[in-house]
């Protein structure tokens, strides 16, 4: 409809009229990529929640599933090996899977560590429980990381035992090549002997990846599952 | 721009408004679907595990 931005094929356009469409061309890719960079934080923190939620709804239905079918026995750790409840973040039930990998993590579950350190799992002697899991899109699932405190409850949840941890320990912000975080022994919260740990990661602040936020627990009980998975009083 | 394509979409003003909306439509489903999860590793903004780096420093 715009006739006269001065690049119509027909006629020679002047210098004046270059220029003037020159500007024009620019102005529009300008515009263009603050459209495209508003797009791009509604994709990462809105459409990648709906996907991860969706996602993660699913495979959680899956394992409740196989749960309630099979006996007992060997525990299944490939769909997912339980479920991690943090009253302090008010967001429910977290799936928990192998891996820290973006494909994992992505799925709007939490991981368990595989590198560079190795996670113990809950139900071992001693060690260190170590996840992670996304603070913004993707699920957001330890969005309200900031929230837990000492003393706070972590709750993890298999198919018989649940394995209820206190916080004893939070890190606002370190380095995200501090890996010492994640030993099996945490000396950086504190502990100088073996015992059986749990430890959140995730970045900080928030909307970026600049940090690591850190919160260490440890093992306070376990209580066995019973027919109706009566939640254990923390949770309740 | 975007001048130069409103001309040379055919029809009336409506049939180029309705010709417009499906466009947008379809490069927002292609950035949704293919753009922005190919750009997002790229960008440094939701890593949240402590292992970053130590691979290739290692």
């Amino acid at each position: 409809m715009a006739r006269n931005d001065g690049d119509a094929p027909d006629r020679p356009a002047s210098a004046r009229g270059r220029i003037a469409a020159t500007v024009g061309v620019i102005g529009e890719l300008l515009i263009t990529a603050g459209v495209l960079m508003a797009l791009f934080v509604v994709y990462s923190l809105w459409w990648t929640n709906v996907l991860a939620d969706r996602e993660a709804k699913r495979q959680s239905g899956q394992v409740r599933e196989n749960w309630a079918q099979k006996g007992p026995g060997a525990l299944d750790t490939k769909d997912g090996i339980g479920f991690l409840h943090v009253p302090a973040m008010r967001n429910g039930e977290v799936l928990v899977k192998g891996g820290t990998g973006s494909d994992i993590l992505n799925e709007g579950v939490a991981g368990f560590y595989r590198t560079p350190v190795k996670a113990a799992m809950p139900w071992d002697k001693q060690g260190n429980f170590t996840l992670a899991a996304h603070r913004d899109g993707h699920g957001a699932r330890f969005h309200n990381i900031d929230k837990i405190k000492t003393g706070d409850a972590v709750v993890f949840e298999t198919r018989d035992v649940w394995y209820v941890y206190k916080v004893y320990a939070e890190l606002k912000q370190t380095s995200k090549y501090n890996v010492d975080v994640i030993d099996q022994v945490p000396k950086e919260s504190g502990k100088t002997k073996p015992g059986r740990y749990l430890t959140l990661t995730t970045c900080t602040p928030v909307y970026t990846s600049d940090y690591r936020y850190i919160v260490w627990a440890e093992l306070e009980r376990t209580e066995q599952v019973d027919s109706a998975r009566t939640e254990p009083k923390e949770l309740r | 721009m975007y001048g130069w394509i409103w001309r040379r979409l055919p029809g009336n003003a409506w049939v180029r408004a309705l010709i417009s909306l499906v466009l947008v439509l379809a490069i927002v489903y292609a950035l949704f679907q293919y753009v922005f999860p190919w750009a997002e590793p790229l960008l440094p903004f939701n890593d949240v595990t402590v292992d970053n780096g130590m691979a290739v420093s290692r």
